[in-house]
């Protein structure tokens, strides 16, 4: 009661929280779809942009080129190797170059980078692949994805099979060579997209569907398979036996309304109603392979919590206002 | 040539303020916060939030420009609360429901694994 009476300050208030619920319903290493129910688009896409922008990885950001006699010049070759995805488990622990203490803002501690050396040169008349397999890492835990992935699946099967040969940097011919070191850090996709972890991330509505059964009950057989075929994706069926029109995949809806408009046109206005549940969403995200599409999920629920606990007010600045505007009614 | 550093897109320059409040001159109950370096993925959130309370009168969110970095949100409460108090409780509840998030999700993720070992 005596809280109730003192109406807003100091006081415990009732909390607005939601309670959103996932399921998952795919899950490969780079690939995941889930279900993201009991909360909002503002929600749903503040975790998008954060797993698009913000989570950090790890890549390319210095190059050293000693030797290049390559036909790319030294730029070109140091944006690509920028490009190529490394495996970032460790990411999320390890320090952003200017925040880190350990080296004095070269960013070249163990803490806060990964070094690189590449040496190839060619001596046969055929011309030869320059690629990431090439690339000798410093730190086991840090390497180009595709290797890691290779390192994985041959020593399951022992075999190499012809695309297990690494992304392609540049190509020599005989007499040419490229000698580099480079420094590997972390970063986040606002900075350079070459840090991104996601290929693409997207959500949308769960789409509900009322079919007004009355109505549709006065359509001929002949009617209902037109209507059917109206629909740009396969949304609708008929059910073989019954002759019932069924729903297929709701999903596959994609707003364009060409159904709608074809009931209208049949005069049957009112025949269906279609819209989006507004707190219920089908995530897809594929990843680069620098994190699992899981963790990236996770790292960027966590990246959002972090945002989020920086932009608190600081508690003696709020107060001090707080009590001078006080002050000030008096 | 002269172009911005990448950075200065995130982190906050040394000497400035991430949160900075003002009360709004003419209206009761009313500021303004400016939030440094943070856009539509933090504003969204903090505004649609706010709105779920029922104290919160008029809430919103600005970026003024795309090369400032920053966002204004303004608040507006009825006379049992002030913006300040609405603004933590909004971060308080997002805290909250992406804590419940995590856990969710990470039980839901081993739960499929489980499902998928149990499968093969």
């Amino acid at each position: 009661m005596a809280e109730k009476m003192l109406g807003g300050a100091g006081a415990s208030r009732t909390s607005y929280q939601r309670y959103p619920r996932v399921r998952i319903r795919e899950m490969k290493d780079d690939y995941l779809k889930f279900e993201l129910r009991d909360t909002d688009a503002s929600m749903a896409n503040a975790l998008r942009r954060v797993m698009l922008a913000e989570v950090p990885t790890i890549a390319i950001d210095l190059v050293e080129i000693e030797v290049n006699s390559s036909v790319l010049n030294d730029e070109f070759i140091a944006h690509r190797l920028g490009l190529i995805p490394l495996t970032s488990d460790d990411a999320m622990s390890m320090r952003f170059s200017r925040d880190c203490d350990a080296c004095d803002g070269d960013g070249q501690c163990e803490f806060c980078s990964v070094e690189f050396f590449l040496s190839v040169r060619c001596d046969s008349d055929q011309t030869l692949d320059v690629t990431s397999a090439d690339l000798q890492s410093t730190n086991p835990r840090v390497c180009p994805v595709d290797v890691a992935a290779n390192a994985l699946s041959s020593a399951a099967d022992g075999y190499e099979s012809a695309e297990q040969k690494g992304i392609i940097i540049v190509k020599l011919r005989r007499g040419q060579e490229l000698r580099l070191r480079a420094i590997a850090r972390k970063g986040i996709g606002k900075d350079h997209a070459k840090w991104s972890p996601a290929a693409t991330v997207t959500f949308m509505y769960e789409p509900q569907i009322h079919i007004n059964e009355d109505l549709m009950e006065t359509l001929t057989l002949e009617d209902k398979r037109s209507w059917v075929e109206s629909s740009p994706t396969k949304v609708f069926g008929i059910d073989p036996n019954t002759q019932q029109l069924v729903v297929i995949d709701a999903e596959a809806y994609t707003y364009d309304d060409e159904v709608i408009k074809k009931a209208e046109a049949m005069g049957k206005p009112g025949l269906i109603e279609i819209y989006p549940k507004e707190d219920s969403f089908i995530f897809t995200v594929e990843s680069t392979g620098a994190i699992k599409a899981s963790h990236l999920v996770i790292n960027a629920i966590d990246i959002l919590k972090q945002k989020l606990d920086a932009v608190r007010l600081q508690d003696e600045e709020s107060d001090m206002k707080e009590l001078t505007s006080h002050l000030g009614n008096l | 040539m002269n172009a911005p550093d990448r950075y200065e897109r995130f982190v906050v320059p040394e000497g400035t303020k991430k949160v900075s409040y003002e009360r709004d001159t003419k209206i009761v109950n009313a500021a303004s916060f400016t939030v440094e370096r943070e856009d539509h993925t933090i504003g969204n959130i903090l505004r649609m939030q706010l709105h779920r309370d029922p104290i919160v009168l008029f809430a919103g969110y600005k970026l003024p420009h795309p090369l400032q970095y920053k966002i204004i949100v303004r608040i507006q409460t009825t006379s049992q609360s002030s913006p300040t108090q609405a603004y933590s409780q909004a971060i308080d509840d997002l805290d909250k429901e992406l804590d419940y998030l995590k856990k969710g999700f990470e039980d839901e993720k081993t739960r499929f694994e489980e499902k998928l070992r149990q499968g093969y």
